[in-house]
């Protein structure tokens, strides 16, 4: 019943997948279809980032209306960018390229959840409250600096930054793939042996320590993978805010159980079929007029209100 | 057998702990007793290693416990505190199961099967085995919790007041299955437990601690006494000796 959800949901990604690269396209493989084969890897590899990241951290933080944009990476992300525009311009931009971006953006995330975690050990403090008190506060800061810089930069340039930060799987190129590939394969070897871990932790800091697991230890690895996740899908495919807790409360109600081992890679798999339905939309529905960005967040952001109306007291 | 060797725990400027040195004695029950705030609590969470003591050790069979790594000490002492309010889907068979995460790391051996098995046989919880914990009743629920402590199949038991919001049926059924795993099982039992009836009808062994300090300790007849408990609770109390154990009445106290 419960295998048969989640390969429920892989089927029809698949099918989703297919529709994707095909329709339409004449069977050209010379450029439609390796175009889309592209596009196709990065929803593949956004959407694992997305519902793993989302996941893992609800579990960390042992709430359930969060994601782990709460920390600040998406913030840093724009910053960097608008910083990019208003210091570069256009052709610096293009200058970088896509590949360069790519890497400096991860870069920058990464250090960011280096310093902010390293900062919050230093005071001695092992919270996952403080440390999200303090991602939301930065995450404000950053967005202000972002907003301020934005004043600054040209409307030409303003517009290349709305392109950004909306999440868009046309930005993704091969190498760029490759890369995200690689590094979201090393993470889900890493959480593949710590899913009962990852269990232990659910139950709650006390639960967790008397149970033998150290706690502090695991939270801190455990974020850190979310880092390599979020930087990479950001990178990649730009911010998706709402989408992670979308993605889990989907996972969570069809999982039938809140094993990780069930809800993770169900997660996965609703997280590649919202992209891939949302990029059919965008492409054939709406020829381009809209983003994914726009679909997703509309959808995903009435489920939350919906949730939050639905759910009060219990979630 | 754990000891506690003159320890203390503060909150910046508040003291909640001072100067405790006791010893719990081994395959005996010891209850835990004291007004609120007297810090009992904090005492098994100390014990627990849930939190650092500000000062002072607890010992092991002997050893301190502050060189013992996370994983190894969940394999001498296990730790229930009062269950949360939980939003999980796990079954109770799925709950029991992570008592054995100390000995398996998650994957479960036939060996962990057999004490996941022994611990829902103890508690008679059979029928519920497949049953969600976010579906089964309060009651149930610390049954439940209460058999994944016993399958983590630990000398130590520390409980933190395991009859918390619970009808005086489960409660009994509770102290009944302590008592057995102590007495067939040979396990230490501390427990922190607000009802000092049940404390006085089920313990071997009573500490009573009163504003962060010890105030007693010793085996339960010494210490449950009209004398002793007035001057802990600032009651007036009564003690009716029965056939069927004693009950301390301190319902209708003699304003004195």
């Amino acid at each position: 019943m419960r295998s048969g959800r989640l390969w429920m949901f892989w089927l029809a990604a698949a099918v989703l997948a297919g529709a994707f690269v095909f329709a339409g396209a004449g069977l050209d493989f010379g450029y439609v279809i390796p175009k889309r084969l592209v596009r196709l890897a990065a929803i593949a590899v956004g959407g694992v980032c997305v519902a793993l990241s989302a996941i893992v951290f609800q579990t960390l933080a042992g709430n359930r209306i969060l994601t782990p944009a709460i920390l600040g990476y998406e913030a840093v992300y724009l910053l960097w960018q608008s910083l990019l525009l208003l210091l570069l311009g256009t052709e610096g931009l293009a200058a970088l390229g896509v590949g360069g971006n790519f890497a400096v953006s991860i870069a920058l995330m990464l250090g960011y959840s280096w310093a902010l975690q390293r900062w919050l050990l230093r005071s001695g403090a092992n919270d996952v409250y403080l440390l999200l008190l303090l991602g939301l506060v930065l995450t404000m800061v950053i967005g202000t600096f972002t907003q301020f810089v934005q004043l600054r930069i040209s409307p030409g340039e303003f517009a290349v930054f709305q392109g950004l930060s909306h999440a868009s799987f046309n930005r993704a190129r091969p190498e760029t793939l490759a890369l995200s590939a690689l590094a979201v394969a090393a993470v889900c070897l890493a959480a593949r042996r710590s899913l009962p871990v990852l269990d232990v932790l659910a139950l709650g800091r006390e639960q967790a320590l008397s149970l033998g697991v150290d706690h502090a230890r695991q939270v801190r690895r455990h974020l850190a993978l979310i880092a390599v996740l979020v930087a990479v899908s950001t990178s990649l495919i730009g911010p998706t805010a709402f989408l992670g807790i979308f993605v889990a409360h989907i996972a969570y109600a069809l999982a039938g159980s809140s094993r990780h081992r069930a809800t993770l890679p169900l997660g996965c798999a609703v997280a590649i079929a919202i992209f891939l339905a949302a990029q059919l939309l965008v492409e054939h529905a709406f020829n381009y007029q809209t983003t994914v960005s726009i679909l997703v967040n509309l959808v995903c952001g009435a489920y939350f209100l919906a949730l939050v109306v639905r759910g009060r007291g219990t979630a | 057998m754990i000891t506690v060797r003159n320890l203390h725990k503060a909150y910046g400027a508040k003291t909640v702990l001072s100067g405790i040195s006791t010893a719990f004695p081994a395959r005996r029950i010891t209850s835990l007793i004291g007004p609120n705030g007297a810090g009992k609590s904090t005492l098994l969470m100390l014990m627990a290693r849930l939190l650092p003591p500000s000062g002072g050790e607890v010992l092991l069979g002997g050893r301190s416990v502050a060189g013992i790594r996370t994983g190894e000490y969940a394999r001498h002492v296990a730790t229930l505190r009062q269950s949360p309010g939980f939003s999980m889907r796990l079954t109770v068979e799925e709950l029991v199961a992570f008592g054995r995460f100390p000995h398996s790391r998650g994957v479960l051996t036939p060996e962990d099967r057999r004490a996941i098995d022994e611990a829902i046989a103890f508690l008679a919880l059979e029928p519920l085995r497949g049953a969600c914990i976010d579906e089964i009743s309060g009651g149930q629920r610390q049954m439940a919790f209460l058999a994944m402590t016993i399958a983590q199949q630990t000398p130590v038991l520390l409980l933190d007041e395991p009859l918390n919001n619970l009808d005086m049926k489960h409660a009994v059924q509770i102290m009944r299955a302590l008592r057995r795993l102590c007495d067939e099982q040979g396990r230490t039992v501390v427990l922190v437990i607000h009802d000092i009836n049940f404390a006085a009808n089920y313990s071997d062994h009573i500490v009573a601690l009163k504003g962060g300090a010890l105030h007693a300790s010793g085996p339960t007849g010494e210490v449950v006494t009209e004398a002793r408990l007035r001057d802990l609770y600032g009651l007036d109390f009564e003690i009716v000796r029965g056939a069927r154990g004693c009950l301390c009445n301190y319902f209708n106290p003699r304003d004195n």
